[in-house]
């Protein structure tokens, strides 16, 4: 191509109909630019990227996964172009990280390719705990493997499920190498499971005082989507999806990131333990009664499922991810005496505490299944995020969540109504309120 | 163009001038050359000045009580031959005190064919909105319609034309696509990628964008001047009071009051079915487009779809189609008459 004709084609790229890039590299493109704030330089970086060739001869690579690295090393082998503006510190570790890995991997391949082949061919797929050879089954109805409270009464009685008879109480039933079977059906793969930091955890209460004891059992369950790649739920990835997991597995146990996953396919995998906190929550806070919760990652055991969350207009998860939850969230609720109204979402409980602002987070934000796990609709109560603290939101979020939920306009309302009665404007309500927050988690984390 | 005075466009460059002069970068402009009003936006992607003037005239024979009102009351003018020129916004508001008629330099989206003064008034009006260039290689991204049956070759007349002003101002000129341009402006977050939609004066401009690649664009020769004329006629008024009133206060929201509003009713809902039909033929007449995809977003910019209502009037239509695409959601430009001139100023930053 000329001069002449590559600054013609330039001058035409706003306007001239093209087809767009392939649909997995388009995927890791918004997947880095999601890191880019600013529009200009998110839109050079696009242009730079599907420009620049290279990426054409991707799409003939027949595997799938070493296509979707590569695409991803196209992407951010991309952002030298944009190298001197300001992008995202995760686009540039993982630049980075790409260069060591590309390094590593041309050094490993010059030194070790007999060693890399043979390995190749004797490498098997990780054993799936679903075709784990039978072991010598343990006696059944004896106590769950890790050791664990007696039962609690519950408060409230469970719900019956509409079809088939379900037991009074969930037991283990059944366990083996690598799994466990509790006798409403659950099966939780043990496989990947870690031991973390100790649960621990204080509680206030809404007059501001702390309670002086520290707690260690879970009180609530928090619901997570993963935001992980996902492949089309067809046959033809069924290699895709199951690599999928076993590599957002391995993530997830090394970031220790929640004490529960939730596969495509229903298997729930038991990752953090339960007597142990996961890095689930972020800043977060809750409250049931007279008690407010802001670790929630102690006093939460993170529940996730693999998916991504839309903005809460399609329920995201699979019918069989639905009935493994509630299967789960049921034994969950049993084993540690959860309140139904401390099983919540992220998305409804996480905060920036620098932006004054609720929905850091925002996996399901809206549309989470609260009825069909037989739990109260949360999204009908006022977040204690606003109505305590005073938390506002932005266009950005209302703009992901579409509306907001009643229990937040009931918050924001409140707010309001107060300022009106005090005569003074919301925000300085809200900037009180605020304050509040901070004093609390300075106390809580002092002591 | 010696003769003319210019004092009505100092508001206008007001704000890119000190702009300018704040800046130590090269400047980069963003032009929505629209059938009914100009529009820049000057800045960087955090913040843009936009400047508008309204791509009307009148003339008037010249005498000298004409030229010292003209004065006196700061209406940019120029002198031609032996008539007096009146551009820009205030020619809407000064014509009906001199008794003359406003003309338009183009029509339905391009430099209008059956006006002689066309391209001379739209370069002196575009003078008081766009600087000289202060250094080479200084960019001007200008908005254009896609290509449709009725601009044909009057299309190419009209870029060319622009192209070669941009280029005389000092600066290299980028065409940026209506559509496109509303994407860029509205949809970063999402990685430009969605349906942009400009209802302008002349006509409508879609776009649809994969991470800012146009893949479709197309255009409808109908805009905010069919609804004018259109209503104009079956209640016998002038098109301009009928601008007047949809401008002022048309609500898509409440029922149709009096005649005006119930025909501006009417022809605003033609107006949209006419505008998702073509969507929709256009998108499954597409052989670019993937056919399962994510859902996309759609913003919808431009004077004509300012009124409260439209968003939903427009979603509506959509809904009650079986589509050939997801829809995600439908919004409004946060700021619908700057979002062509916004997104076009977001490709010329773009530029090295």
């Amino acid at each position: 191509m000329t001069a002449a004709h590559e600054a013609a084609s330039s001058a035409e790229q706003y306007r001239r109909e093209s087809e767009p890039c392939s649909r997995e590299l388009r995927a890791e493109l918004a997947r880095i630019t999601d890191d880019i704030d600013d529009p200009v330089i998110k839109l050079r970086y696009l242009r730079s990227a599907i420009e620049r060739g290279g990426a054409t001869h991707i799409e003939h690579v027949p595997c799938g996964p070493v296509r979707r690295v590569l695409y991803r090393l196209h992407g951010l082998k991309s952002l030298d172009a944009v190298a001197g503006d300001k992008i995202g510190a995760k686009s540039l570790v993982a630049r980075t990280r790409a260069r060591r890995i590309v390094a590593a991997g041309v050094a490993g391949s010059l030194l070790f390719v007999p060693m890399l082949l043979v390995g190749l061919a004797v490498q098997r797929e990780p054993v799936a705990p679903t075709i784990a050879p039978a072991a010598p089954a343990a006696p059944l109805a004896v106590a769950p493997a890790d050791p664990q409270p007696p039962v609690e009464p519950l408060p409230e009685s469970l719900p019956a499920d509409a079809l088939g008879v379900v037991p009074g109480t969930i037991w283990l039933a059944d366990r083996g190498p690598g799994w466990e079977l509790y006798s409403n059906g659950l099966r939780i793969e043990t496989t990947y499971k870690v031991r973390g930091e100790q649960r621990e955890y204080r509680v206030h209460h809404r007059d501001g005082t702390l309670e002086p004891d520290t707690y260690s059992k879970p009180a609530g369950i928090l619901f997570h989507t993963s935001e992980s790649d996902l492949w089309p739920l067809e046959p033809d990835f069924a290699r895709q999806l199951r690599r999928g997991t076993v590599g957002l597995l391995h993530y997830l146990q090394k970031e220790q990131s929640y004490n529960y996953l939730i596969d495509r396919f229903g298997r729930v995998y038991r990752i953090v333990d339960d007597e142990s906190r996961a890095n689930h929550a972020g800043h977060s806070v809750w409250a049931r009664n007279d008690d407010v919760y802001l670790d929630l990652n102690s006093a939460f055991l993170g529940v996730s499922f693999e998916s991504r969350w839309d903005g809460g207009r399609s329920l995201p998860i699979t019918r069989a991810q639905l009935i493994a939850g509630r299967n789960l969230t049921h034994y969950l609720r049993q084993r540690f005496a959860i309140a139904p109204e401390m099983c919540v979402t992220h998305g409804l409980t996480s905060i920036s505490p620098r932006q004054g602002l609720i929905g850091y987070h925002r996996d399901w934000a809206r549309g989470f299944p609260f009825e069909a796990f037989g739990l109260p609709d949360l999204y009908a109560v006022p977040p204690p995020s606003v109505a305590l603290f005073g938390f506002g939101h932005d266009d950005e979020f209302l703009h992901a969540i579409g509306e907001r939920w009643p229990g937040l306009v009931a918050a924001e309302q409140a707010l309001t109504d107060e300022a009106r009665q005090r005569a003074v404007p919301v925000e300085a309500i809200r900037r009180e309120r605020q304050a509040l927050y901070r004093d609390w988690l300075m106390v809580e984390e002092r002591g | 163009m010696d003769d003319r005075n210019d004092p009505g466009s100092e508001n206008s460059t007001a704000a890119a001038g000190s702009n300018a002069g704040t800046s130590s970068t090269r400047t980069r402009i963003g032009l929505d050359v629209g059938t009914s009003k100009v529009v820049t936006a000057r800045g960087d992607s955090t913040r843009s000045d936009t400047g508008t003037q309204l791509n009307a005239f009148f003339a008037v024979p010249y005498s000298s009580l004409h030229e010292s009102t003209l004065q006196s009351n700061r209406v940019p003018f120029y002198r031609e031959g032996e008539e007096l020129v009146v551009y820009g916004s205030a020619s809407e508001k000064f014509a009906h005190m001199f008794n003359a008629e406003v003309r338009r330099p183009m029509a339905r989206g391009v430099l209008n064919p059956s006006e002689p003064a066309a391209t001379h008034v739209l370069e002196t009006l575009l003078s008081t909105l766009v600087p000289v260039a202060r250094s080479p290689g200084e960019v001007l991204a200008f908005s254009v319609p896609a290509a449709s049956t009725e601009t044909g070759h009057a299309l190419t007349y009209h870029e060319e034309t622009l192209k070669r002003y941009v280029r005389e101002r000092g600066y290299t000129p980028l065409a940026v696509n209506e559509g496109l341009a509303v994407v860029l402006a509205e949809l970063a977050k999402e990685s430009f990628t969605g349906i942009g939609i400009s209802c302008g004066g002349g006509m409508c401009n879609v776009a649809v964008s994969y991470l800012s690649i146009p893949s479709l664009t197309f255009s409808l020769a109908q805009g905010g001047d069919f609804i004018d004329s259109a209503v104009g006629e079956v209640v016998r008024e002038p098109a301009t009071r009928v601008k007047a009133i949809k401008e002022e206060s048309l609500d898509l929201t409440r029922p149709g009051g009096d005649k005006i509003d119930k025909a501006l009713h009417i022809y605003y809902d033609k107006l949209i079915e006419s505008l998702v039909e073509e969507l929709i033929r256009a998108v499954t007449r597409s052989q670019r487009l993937p056919r399962s995809d994510q859902p996309l977003p759609i913003v919808l910019a431009g004077g004509t779809a300012r009124p409260n209502g439209f968003r939903e009037r427009f979603e509506k239509a959509l809904r009650r189609r079986t589509l050939p695409f997801q829809v995600a959601d439908v919004r409004l430009a946060s700021d619908p008459l700057s979002a062509t001139a916004r997104g076009a100023l977001v490709a010329a930053l773009a530029e090295r």
